[in-house]
């Protein structure tokens, strides 16, 4: 299981000051923690579009933003990640619930096509990306930040939950 | 009806620092204007994240205004951002939205809903409490340094004439301008 704890910990050693995004069941204890934090600030937006242009303002403006969405809103975000963040090269993390894991196992009743386009999507887009499990797969953050700076353009890590 | 383009020599003339966030139609008039590292044309593009991008600089850089200017088309894009823009207020934040029914860029086709659209009306749907809707030469005159200086997010709606103009190209590639943006404000 992943601790919105542990998570909230790894954003602030990475200096995050901004977490912009949409919340869904998956992240919904990440964005009460958040909501909760002294430093970290959170921007809800309309859409997921929105998050990378707002986030890629706060970022050329010195802050450290974060995106938090949903795999669904990823897609709808399509063109306002090409057209900020990944166009302008710029080092923006984003952690992404994977909506729809369990259903891509064997046997399962029902596939989300959220869950099965989604890591195809990414590889097209061009996304390095890692996935976190459980607490020991946190070290991925720092992974993404430290990838992200290396290479001045988006990484993300996708947050996959223990049920559907 | 406004003419865009002495609307644009108003501003730049009595600008200073403020950084200007432009999107298609407006882009090159003012980077004939200005084409300093505070100037950001949002093109080639997110067509209608120009103001969310807008935004999120007024807050990383809250002590110095951002404008930005947006065409009707792109503003419809994205009508969301703007109770965004509400619910997150920058005071530091002014949109302008030129508004003439068209998208100039690519040969002058109506926006959806020209000519009947409110737009002060949904941006104070929207929960922005700051917004003009401008007509004339001389309301535009009265209302020019509460654009420098209003409380933000404000909205200034510009009933602009038609016209037309070509595809932006920016002489920077976007990478480049961002950097150098970035460079501006926080060395």
């Amino acid at each position: 299981m992943l601790s919105s704890e542990r998570i909230v910990q790894a954003l602030e050693h990475e200096g995050v000051t901004h977490v912009v995004g949409v919340p869904d069941n998956g992240s919904r204890a990440l964005f009460e923690r958040l909501w909760a934090h002294p430093h970290i600030e959170v921007i809800l937006t309309s859409r997921e579009g929105e998050a990378f242009g707002l986030a890629s303002g706060l970022y050329l403006g010195g802050a450290t933003p974060l995106v938090l969405i949903q795999n669904t809103g990823f897609f709808e975000a399509g063109d306002a990640f090409r057209g900020t963040a990944y166009n302008m090269g710029l080092p923006l993390v984003m952690l992404v619930g994977y909506r729809g894991y369990k259903t891509m196992e064997p046997g399962a009743p029902r596939v989300d096509t959220a869950a099965t386009f989604f890591e195809p999507t990414l590889n097209a887009w061009q996304i390095p990306y890692t996935a976190m499990h459980e607490d020991g797969d946190i070290e991925q953050i720092p992974a993404a930040f430290s990838k992200a700076r290396e290479t001045s353009l988006p990484t993300a890590v996708l947050i996959v939950p223990e049920t559907v | 009806m406004l003419d865009k383009y002495d609307c644009l020599k108003k501003i730049a003339a009595k600008r200073t620092d403020e950084i200007v966030v432009t999107t298609m139609s407006v882009a090159m008039p003012w980077a004939e204007l200005s084409d300093g590292p505070l100037d950001f044309a949002h093109v080639e593009s997110a067509m209608g994240h120009a103001a969310d991008f807008a935004h999120g600089l007024a807050i990383a850089q809250p002590e110095r205004r951002v404008f930005v200017i947006n065409g009707d088309g792109s503003t419809l894009m994205c009508l969301g951002t703007l109770v965004t823009l509400a619910q997150r207020p920058a005071l530091n934040l002014t949109m302008i939205i030129t508004e003439n029914g068209t998208y100039e860029v690519t040969g002058n086709q109506p926006v959806p809903g020209a000519d009947q659209i409110d737009y002060e009306q949904i941006c104070r749907g929207a929960g922005i409490k700051h917004v003009f809707t401008i007509e004339s030469e001389a309301e535009f005159d009265a209302h020019l340094d509460r654009h420098f200086t209003g409380e933000g997010p404000q909205v200034f709606i510009w009933k602009i004439e038609k016209a037309s103009e070509p595809v932006p190209k920016p002489k920077r590639p976007i990478r480049e301008r961002a950097h150098r943006l970035r460079e501006a404000l926080i060395h």
